[in-house]
């Protein structure tokens, strides 16, 4: 178990570090290739050698590996992980705006509208998936099939695109017109997000969010069910005469929800890419946001930045379910 | 039936009946199911119309033609879906915007299952330290989310033209590489679990005791017994690159103009949905959610066939 935990954790060291040095080695190659990014904040005006030079040392993008088409740019490389771990300084985009600071701001706004996705998976998704599971071959079973099966055939940002405009303006007209605009329906029912009812406003957008990956968790829920419902714990436990919910609530359950947790969190991670297309959609000021607006205006150091933290995220959930499991379920060999 | 049953009925089965392998029980299974008809049936119609479009194209439209007079114009017998912003003819743009979604999926699919397939196999049967070094790429490529590092490369790369190509693969290629890039990882996973779980199996080693060497094992015995879940991966892979390829398109980095994409369409018709033109959002909508839908229900009813514990 200990030998695990290590082995574990140096795993993800070393994966950290690829994937940083992957994102840096990108970013210069698009420098390299594409040429200096500098150059494009003059348009076609003639401009100096003298100010170019000062704005690329502004920018830090004066360092000549950047005119080496596949240098991988240790050098800078060292200070870039320098300054994003030590300092937490992930540097300023085009704008002047510092990145780190606009990131701070927005996280907190992704994570309200990641607890409802959440909270939809475990009402609908699980419960849907347990259902089917006891009815399996009944009509709900196949209503449940059918049901995942849709959320997978209609891609995410279509869906966020079609309740935007039926519920937030067709619906939304017609409940502020009847209700009036403070009503509370008439503010769910907004095509965009509003700071000041942050919660209503997040709700249509987090649970279409939500429609993404719940095909999984339902399907996964579905056949964890089945599987244990087969097992023989769960035919002793009815043997010894135990109430049927509790043989399901307890024991059937319980069991099954080991590998939906673990999906709960992949699935959540994954989503940090769904949120860039809702938050785009609906305006939502999170990190989606951030690096929606970025590609408009070609942003990188942004859209570096998002991605980088996201990755982050992603290890870090990764590494918390293997070793979570390894408490967990004592059946995993470990080697 | 039961396992037990099935495995009774087999064994008592007279010896003239034609016994059929997995591949041809699965046929026969999915023969005669009409999901799989109709799906089949419109991913054979969407594919003529991806790789042949003038076929479709039954009033000669000329794609390219607009005409700003006739901005948003009604549908009419000539032209069945109206016009779009500029005044080009919606159909014609519904059926040329199939192409290079469909011909980018078919693409990177194909790519994908050949390099993941390749290191898949490497990595299940070697096991050791190669597979080491392989699941360490592998985990590398998945800290990344996809939607997001698609994004990132394709922002970066946004200007770049690919050497020695031309026309349509010139747009289509930077978002295929990407793509490749970063969806090899499932492909591999699931064939090097796949080959991890017949390595040990018996004609493998009645394979090895004959004297095959490695390459033979791996290639001619384990691969072609590891592709069944591969399979009915390929339809729901095609449906999710669409799926993929239409969300970049939708933010202006897939496929590039002047190209025409069901999701450049979506993209600029959404704003009209409100504003009495609903037609603009809808029309390659539906195109979109049937290619998606056929491909995923297709998968679906293949992967249950070849597996049936899963159903």
């Amino acid at each position: 178990m200990g030998r695990y935990v290590i082995r574990r954790l140096l795993q993800t060291v070393v994966t950290f570090g690829v994937v940083m040095f992957l994102l840096h080695y990108l970013t210069t190659l698009a420098i390299q290739i594409n040429g200096n990014p500098v150059r494009t904040f003059f348009g076609d005006k003639p401009v100096s050698d003298s100010v170019l030079a000062a704005t690329k040392a502004k920018f830090n993008l004066d360092d000549p590996c950047l005119t080496r088409v596949g240098d991988p740019c240790m050098g800078i490389f060292q200070k870039r992980m320098g300054d994003w771990f030590l300092r937490g300084d992930f540097g300023t985009n085009f704008k002047q705006v510092d990145v780190m600071e606009s990131i701070l701001k927005a996280i907190p706004v992704t994570l309200q509208l990641f607890l409802i996705v959440t909270i939809v998976w475990i009402l609908f998704g699980i419960t849907a998936g347990t259902w089917a599971a006891l009815r399996r071959g009944k009509f709900i079973d196949y209503f449940v099939r059918i049901g995942t099966t849709l959320t997978v055939a209609v891609p995410g940002f279509l869906l966020l695109l079609i309740v935007q405009k039926v519920v937030g303006v067709l619906l939304g007209n017609w409940a502020r017109d009847t209700f009036g605009r403070e009503s509370v329906l008439g503010i769910i029912f907004q095509p965009s997000y509003n700071a000041k009812y942050a919660w209503l406003t997040l709700l249509i957008p987090g649970i279409v969010l939500g429609v993404f990956g719940i095909a999984g968790i339902t399907r996964l829920s579905r056949t964890s069910m089945l599987e244990n419902l087969r097992s023989d714990f769960v035919r002793t436990a009815k043997a010894k005469g135990l109430k049927p919910t509790r043989v399901t609530i307890v024991h059937t359950l319980r069991n099954s929800l080991i590998p939906v947790v673990t999906l709960i969190g992949f699935s959540l991670a994954e989503a940090l890419g769904g949120a860039l297309i809702t938050e785009g959609i609906y305006n939502i000021p999170g990190m989606g946001k951030l690096a929606y607006d970025a590609i408009k205006t070609v942003d990188t150091p942004v859209i570096i930045a998002v991605t980088a933290i996201s990755a982050i995220i992603y290890m870090l959930v990764n590494l918390l379910i293997d070793l979570l499991y390894a408490v967990l379920d004592p059946r995993i060999r470990y080697e | 039936m039961s396992d037990a049953n099935l495995q009774v009925a087999a064994a008592t089965a007279p010896k003239t009946q034609k016994q059929r392998g997995l591949w041809s029980d699965a046929f026969h299974d999915l023969r005669k199911r009409p999901t799989v008809i109709i799906s089949s049936f419109v991913i054979l119609v969407i594919l003529l119309i991806a790789f042949f479009p003038g076929l479709f194209n039954f009033h000669d439209q000329n794609v390219k033609y607009c005409d700003l007079g006739l901005t948003r114009g009604a549908p009419s017998g000539q032209h069945w879906f109206g016009f779009d912003e500029f005044g080009c003819d919606y159909y014609a743009q519904a059926i040329y915007g199939a192409g290079p979604s469909i011909q980018l999926a078919v693409i990177v699919v194909t790519v994908t299952i050949i390099i993941g397939g390749f290191m898949g196999v490497l990595a299940g049967f070697y096991g050791g330290w190669v597979d080491a070094i392989f699941s360490r790429v592998v985990d590398v490529f998945n800290s990344i989310p996809f939607l997001l590092g698609a994004v990132m490369l394709l922002t970066m790369f946004r200007d770049v033209q690919v050497p020695l190509i031309g026309g349509r693969l010139q747009a289509i290629i930077p978002a295929a590489i990407t793509l490749i890039i970063f969806g090899w990882t499932s492909t591999m996973r699931l064939i090097r679990a796949s080959v991890i779980e017949s390595r040990g199996l018996d004609y493998v080693q009645a394979a090895r005791s004959l004297g095959a060497s490695d390459m033979r094992i791996m290639f001619r015995h384990i691969l072609p017994n590891a592709m069944a879940p591969v399979v009915s991966l390929i339809p729901l892979s095609i449906a999710s690159m669409i799926s993929v390829e239409a969300t970049l398109s939708f933010i202006g980095l897939g496929v590039r103009a002047p190209e025409i994409t069901w999701g450049m369409m979506i993209s600029s018709g959404a704003p009209y949905f409100t504003s009495g033109f609903p037609r603009l959002l809808i029309v390659p909508s539906a195109f979109l959610i049937a290619t998606v839908l056929s491909f995923v229900l297709l998968g679906d009813a293949i992967r249950d066939a070849l597996d049936p514990k899963l159903r």
